[in-house]
């Protein structure tokens, strides 16, 4: 893979992360469990669709395509599926609020990990969007721990916790899997570290934060890290179809509106 | 839950300012909840929150009784326009 392809897919992969993500946390408005927690996720979902926004921009830059709003929205919304280079983990429908709050404490711990990493890219307009990034994930992570602090204490709630941090450990390997080219972003300065050097450590703040023991999964990525789609992020799952369906639900009335 | 009030103060303004009040588990989610609903459009530049019971609140007869008492309205027109007049006619 050429150089540009190589970086152009590490940013898509990131963008798509974000992207995902972003709409998931706002699908809870109006029906997240009280009314100031409804406004806070969904707003907090609102920053990571302005990064998404701004890897799109960086993206089509790389492409030699004007960065219009138009271009960004065709680019987020009007590729095939096997262009998406996002993880599991955002393509999943939670089941309920609690694998949605594992979620976003497990995906925005990783995300501001994978934010340093590009802290001081060679690609300068990524280092300044990191910069900013930075501040609002720190905003974030403290958002999912109020509530997790709370949560935690409870024994009731403790459990439900547990639970839905059960269903969401098995896609964190997926989280941290790279994209193809990645090694030569690497080289090429656009990261200080691969991604998949992210997962012990985020294993370990999982296993911090919950008290519970998360074992192995960063010892078994390496042998997907090659051959499983799920790691490459070339693979969707059935809950990606559905989701994008409702993403572009609006868009679809009339994809040439100028918003 | 504990019902809070928030108070937000604009950069180069002395006083906060009631916003509304919210309801929260703990004062560290009053302040991250309070900073989305309150403060996310540059509404302010500083945030306070305070549990409601924490405020000391007079009761409502407290106050009343001074709504008798006009000596203690005036709010100095009669005066200031006797100042002017007194000041025009020595012109």
């Amino acid at each position: 893979m050429s150089g540009q392809g190589a970086i152009r897919e590490y940013l898509l992969a990131f963008a798509d992360d974000e992207h995902l993500m972003g709409q998931q946390h706002t699908e809870w408005i109006g029906v997240a469990p009280f009314l100031e927690e409804d406004l806070a996720f969904s707003s907090i979902g609102q920053d990571e669709l302005g990064h998404a926004a701004l890897l799109y921009e960086l993206v089509l830059e790389l492409d030699g395509i004007e960065p219009t709003d138009t271009a960004v929205d065709r680019l987020a919304y009007g590729r095939p599926s096997r262009e998406y280079r996002c993880c599991r983990l955002v393509e999943y429908t939670t089941r309920d609020w609690a694998e949605a709050l594992a979620r976003h404490w497990v995906y925005d711990t990783f995300e501001a990990a994978r934010w340093r990493l590009v802290a001081d890219s060679s690609l300068t307009r990524l280092a300044a969007v990191a910069g900013k990034a930075l501040q609002e994930e720190a905003f974030h992570r403290r958002h999912a721990d109020a509530l997790l602090d709370k949560l935690l204490a409870s024994p009731e709630a403790r459990t439900r916790m547990l639970g839905a941090l059960e269903a969401i450990l098995p896609m964190v390997p997926g989280l941290c899997g790279a994209v193809a080219g990645e090694a030569e972003a690497v080289r090429r300065g656009v990261a200080s570290a691969p991604t998949p050097d992210l997962l012990g450590p985020l294993e370990k703040a999982i296993a911090e934060r919950f008290l519970v023991e998360v074992s192995g999964s960063g010892s078994r990525s390496g042998s997907h890290s090659t051959a499983d789609g799920q790691f490459l992020r070339t693979v969707r799952s059935t809950d990606f179809e559905p989701l994008m369906k409702r993403m572009r639900e609006v868009l679809d009335y009339d994809p040439e509106a100028v918003w | 839950m504990h019902v809070y009030e928030v108070f937000v103060k604009k950069d180069g303004r002395d006083e906060f300012r009631h916003a509304g009040a919210l309801e929260a588990a703990t004062d560290e989610l009053a302040l991250v909840l309070a900073r989305e609903g309150y403060v996310r459009r540059a509404e302010g530049d500083r945030l306070w929150v305070v549990r409601r019971d924490h405020v000391v609140a007079a009761d409502d007869d407290f106050v009343a009784p001074n709504a008798d008492k006009p000596h203690r309205h005036h709010d100095g027109a009669a005066v200031a326009a006797r100042r002017k007049a007194a000041r025009q006619s020595r012109q």
